[in-house]
């Protein structure tokens, strides 16, 4: 027989068994010393098996539970089954009842909520943007709805309060508004989304002249700049070649209708011109949007994504809930 | 000892090959160690974003499956094929099958966690939970697996004993079941010969029902079955006791091989598979609640009449809170596998936690008090020192009670924010709102995570000045062919 030759840890089968086991004898085979009782089941033990058998059958009997061919068991008829509105393609709505089964619980569970938002909603629908505001209750929906819309739909790009982020999303809780701030016009970009645009002008105008009307750009709103170098930069910007006040205006406050950038306030969408410290970093950050242009601003359109309602709601929520509109 | 036959046909020389027990003993620990702390690091990355370094190689994404595998193949698997190595020589009282294939298990076993690891972070993943590795490696572990199949049947018609030992009943269902998953959910069409990347047989609902019969049973009898052979061999041993009931070990056996089974479905409540099976599975989930308590009753009483041993015996204390733990996630799973829970865990840090309390508190915790009581008997040694096995031991039990206790919290927390509706009918939160409220949570979920993790490397440091002393001590004792047996020991 063949024998491991170290046995350290000693012998571990029982020497007196009858005293080690409380009298239950074992099976007789030894493995390695161990051996096995001969115990019976703990009786608690059994009737739990069975107590979850029990509860197993009852639970078929309350849900769809085995295939039969290419169908399945239901449940027993009325303990269980769900009667829910539905609306048919024809936009008539009709009353079924059902045996359990996700979808209808789904179904029921939609229509109680909507049931509950849809007064709200009608209201929101019916009302001209102006008194929405004006109607205190109507604003606590307003506000609850919009929260959770925004959040789910918005907050990705503009961030959890409406802040934006510099280069990437513009800031909708502050006074500056790219495309307008009346409700129409909000609602407008929400419908259709927006893409801003500014072409390079790395070809079209000499990298000085982009230098001079970057240093005009910092003057606009007090930045440190080269004062004999702005002065060029504002015959560049006002010129045929560059024409910037095609698209800036005349006075670089922007037009409403394109969505160009005011340039003349402290708001920034695109460098963080004022979280830079160094004169020079800043007339860079400038020129490298002079030169290259920008092809990056887009808001996809929502028209397809929300429902009318839902997007009317959005509208007074970024006017009135974000605190920006005017 | 019941031997059967006189020494016939019985070569006196004949040892036991523990060299592959300490070759995957060892491996147990590395991969411990190092599954352990990338757990840690992205339980961190959850807490601390900034842990990413804006790396795309290290984000939580290509990591969190170097996690799952490292622990679950690199350690669970290894101390599996230490602990079955050993346990089936001993009880059957012969040696391993073959040395030569036992060998190929381990180098293959070792390559394909580390491919794995390396194609998970270069992006190579068939997106399937715990098998994610792409099908080259598939075709490695399979062999591995049957090889390993191969010298364990193997030494099992070797035995010298009348009966096969309930242990090794579980080690053998654990690895007839794995093959069978394992082949099945890994069916793809690779695009190219020379491609990672595949394409799997099924498509849609046929897909994820497929994926989530391995993906439970990888559960069920990898984790639960295995480990419950390796407890039928340790807990006796180490208490000094026979097997409570011998009866017990037959019934829950079998019932836990036809239920388990059935249950895969529950992880796809309220999806787009039918009722029926989401039903089916809820309930076979529910009666397999009794045969999991089967092994873990059947391990704590093999313990009456030495309770004490609690208090003196560090590994016994380990191996008896592990069936503890194992006791309460079998309770905790099938509670969520009812629709109504699932209604509110799914998809949750809940999950999370109900299988760290699995994992950690059962499976580490089982391997951990048997390798304390394998390593001494392979180095013939005692342990360099019981007091840090004490020590262990804490830190591992207060880093689970820290994790499932976050995981708990942020988990239900979760479940009531998204489901939570206000007079109106709109929803109260946004998603947002509860990822910054589970944030706390996830700290505390990284500390209860390191705390494992020191306890992890306390292990790794006492085994190692364990083994410096043993080495040393084998030539002392003079133990008989040490190495000359074992043509691939070192």
């Amino acid at each position: 027989m063949s024998q491991e030759t170290k046995t350290n840890s000693g012998s571990n089968e029982p020497k007196s068994r009858v005293k080690k086991t409380g009298g239950v004898p074992s099976t007789g085979h030894s493995w390695d010393g161990i051996e096995e009782l001969t115990n019976q089941l703990p009786r608690w033990w059994v009737w739990a098996f069975y107590l979850t058998a029990i509860f197993t059958v009852v639970y078929w009997l309350f849900y769809p539970a085995w295939p039969i061919g290419s169908t399945f068991t239901k449940g027993v008829p009325g303990l269980n089954s769900i009667t829910y509105t539905a609306t048919q393609v024809d936009g008539t709505q009709v009353e079924k009842t059902t045996h359990w089964n996700m979808r209808s619980k789904f179904m029921v569970e939609m229509n109680e909520l909507h049931a509950a938002q849809k007064q709200w909603f009608d209201k929101v629908a019916a009302t001209p943007f102006d008194e929405i505001a004006q109607d205190a209750e109507l604003m606590q929906f307003v506000t609850s709805a919009g929260k959770t819309l925004f959040s789910d739909n918005c907050a990705p790009c503009h961030q959890a309060g409406g802040q934006g982020v510099i280069g990437f999303s513009p800031n909708l809780t502050d006074d500056h508004w790219q495309y307008g701030s009346s409700y129409a016009q909000i609602q407008d970009v929400i419908v259709h989304g927006r893409q801003g645009y500014m072409p390079p002008f790395k070809e079209i105008i000499s990298d000085e002249e982009i230098t001079q009307a970057a240093n005009y750009v910092l003057s606009l709103s007090g930045e440190p700049h080269d004062a004999a170098s702005a002065e060029l930069g504002a015959k560049v910007f006002q010129s045929d070649t560059a024409s910037c006040y095609a698209c800036h205006g005349t006075d670089a406050k922007g037009k409403e209708g394109l969505g160009s950038a005011n340039l003349t306030d402290k708001i920034w969408l695109w460098a963080n011109i004022p979280e830079i410290e160094n004169a020079d970093e800043k007339l860079k950050a400038v020129k490298n949007i002079i030169a290259g242009g920008l092809n990056r601003g887009v808001m996809p359109a929502w028209e397809d994504r929300l429902k009318p309602d839902q997007i009317k709601l959005l509208t007074v929520y970024v006017h009135q809930g974000l605190g920006g509109g005017k | 000892m019941a031997a059967t036959g006189t020494a016939a046909a019985v070569n006196v020389n004949e040892q036991y090959n523990y060299d592959i027990v300490r070759k995957f003993t060892i491996m147990t620990l590395v991969w411990g160690a190092i599954g352990m702390f990338v757990g840690v690091y992205i339980a961190s990355e959850l807490a601390w974003p900034w842990l990413n370094f804006d790396n795309p190689y290290i984000t939580f994404g290509r990591l969190r499956p170097v996690h799952t595998g490292a622990v679950i193949f690199g350690f669970g698997g290894s101390a599996l094929f230490a602990t079955s190595y050993y346990v089936v020589q001993r009880t059957s009282q012969a040696r391993l099958f073959s040395d030569g294939l036992a060998n190929f298990t381990f180098w293959g076993w070792q390559a394909a966690i580390v491919f794995a690891a390396l194609g998970n972070v270069l992006g190579h993943s068939q997106g399937r939970e715990y098998a994610e590795m792409e099908w080259p490696i598939d075709l490695l572990i399979l062999f591995v697996w049957v090889a390993y199949l191969t010298v364990f049947v193997g030494t099992l018609m070797k035995r010298k004993q009348p009966h096969i030992y309930v242990a090794n009943w579980f080690y053998l269902a654990f690895i007839l079941a794995t093959a069978l998953l394992h082949v099945f959910n890994n069916l793809a069409v690779p695009i190219d010969l020379f491609s990672m990347k595949s394409y799997s047989l099924f498509s849609g609902v046929q897909d994820a029902m497929t994926q989530w019969w391995y993906g439970h049973n990888a559960v069920g009898f990898f984790l639960t079955a295995a480990f419950l052979g390796m407890m039928y061999y340790f807990v006796p041993k180490q208490a000094g006791r026979p097997v409570y009931s011998y009866r017990l070990s037959v019934i829950h056996f079998w019932a836990i091989i036809f239920l388990y089974m059935w249950a895969g479905s529950h992880h796809l409540h309220w999806t787009a598979i039918p009722d029926w099976t989401s039903t089916l599975a809820a309930t076979f989930s529910i009666m397999l609640l009794l045969p999991s308590w089967g092994g873990m009753i059947n391990g704590i009483l093999t313990l009456s009449g030495a309770w004490d041993k609690l208090r003196t015996d560090p590994i016994m204390r380990f191996l008896i809170v592990a069936l503890s733990f194992y006791g309460m996630s079998t309770f905790e799973g099938p509670m969520m596998s009812l629709k109504d829970v699932n209604a509110l865990s799914h998809y949750t840090d809940w999950t999370v936690g109900h299988v760290h309390s699995g994992a950690l508190g059962w499976v580490a915790m089982v391997s951990f008090g048997s390798l304390y009581h394998l390593v001494p008997r392979l180095w013939n040694t005692p342990m360099h020192s019981i007091k840090l096995i004490n020590v262990h031991f804490w830190l591992a039990t207060i880093g689970i009670l820290l994790y499932i206790t976050a995981m708990w919290i942020s988990g239900i927390m979760q479940g009531l924010m998204w489901r939570a509706f206000d007079d109106f009918g709109n929803l109260q939160y946004s998603f947002v709102e509860s990822v910054a409220a589970a944030h706390p949570f996830y700290i505390m979920r990284a500390v209860g995570g390191a705390f494992f993790l020191s306890g992890m490397l306390l292990m790794c440091y006492n085994v190692f000045k364990t083994i410096r002393k043993g080495s040393v001590g084998v030539e002392a004792v003079g133990i008989e062919g040490e190495g000359k047996l074992s043509p691939n020991a070192a």
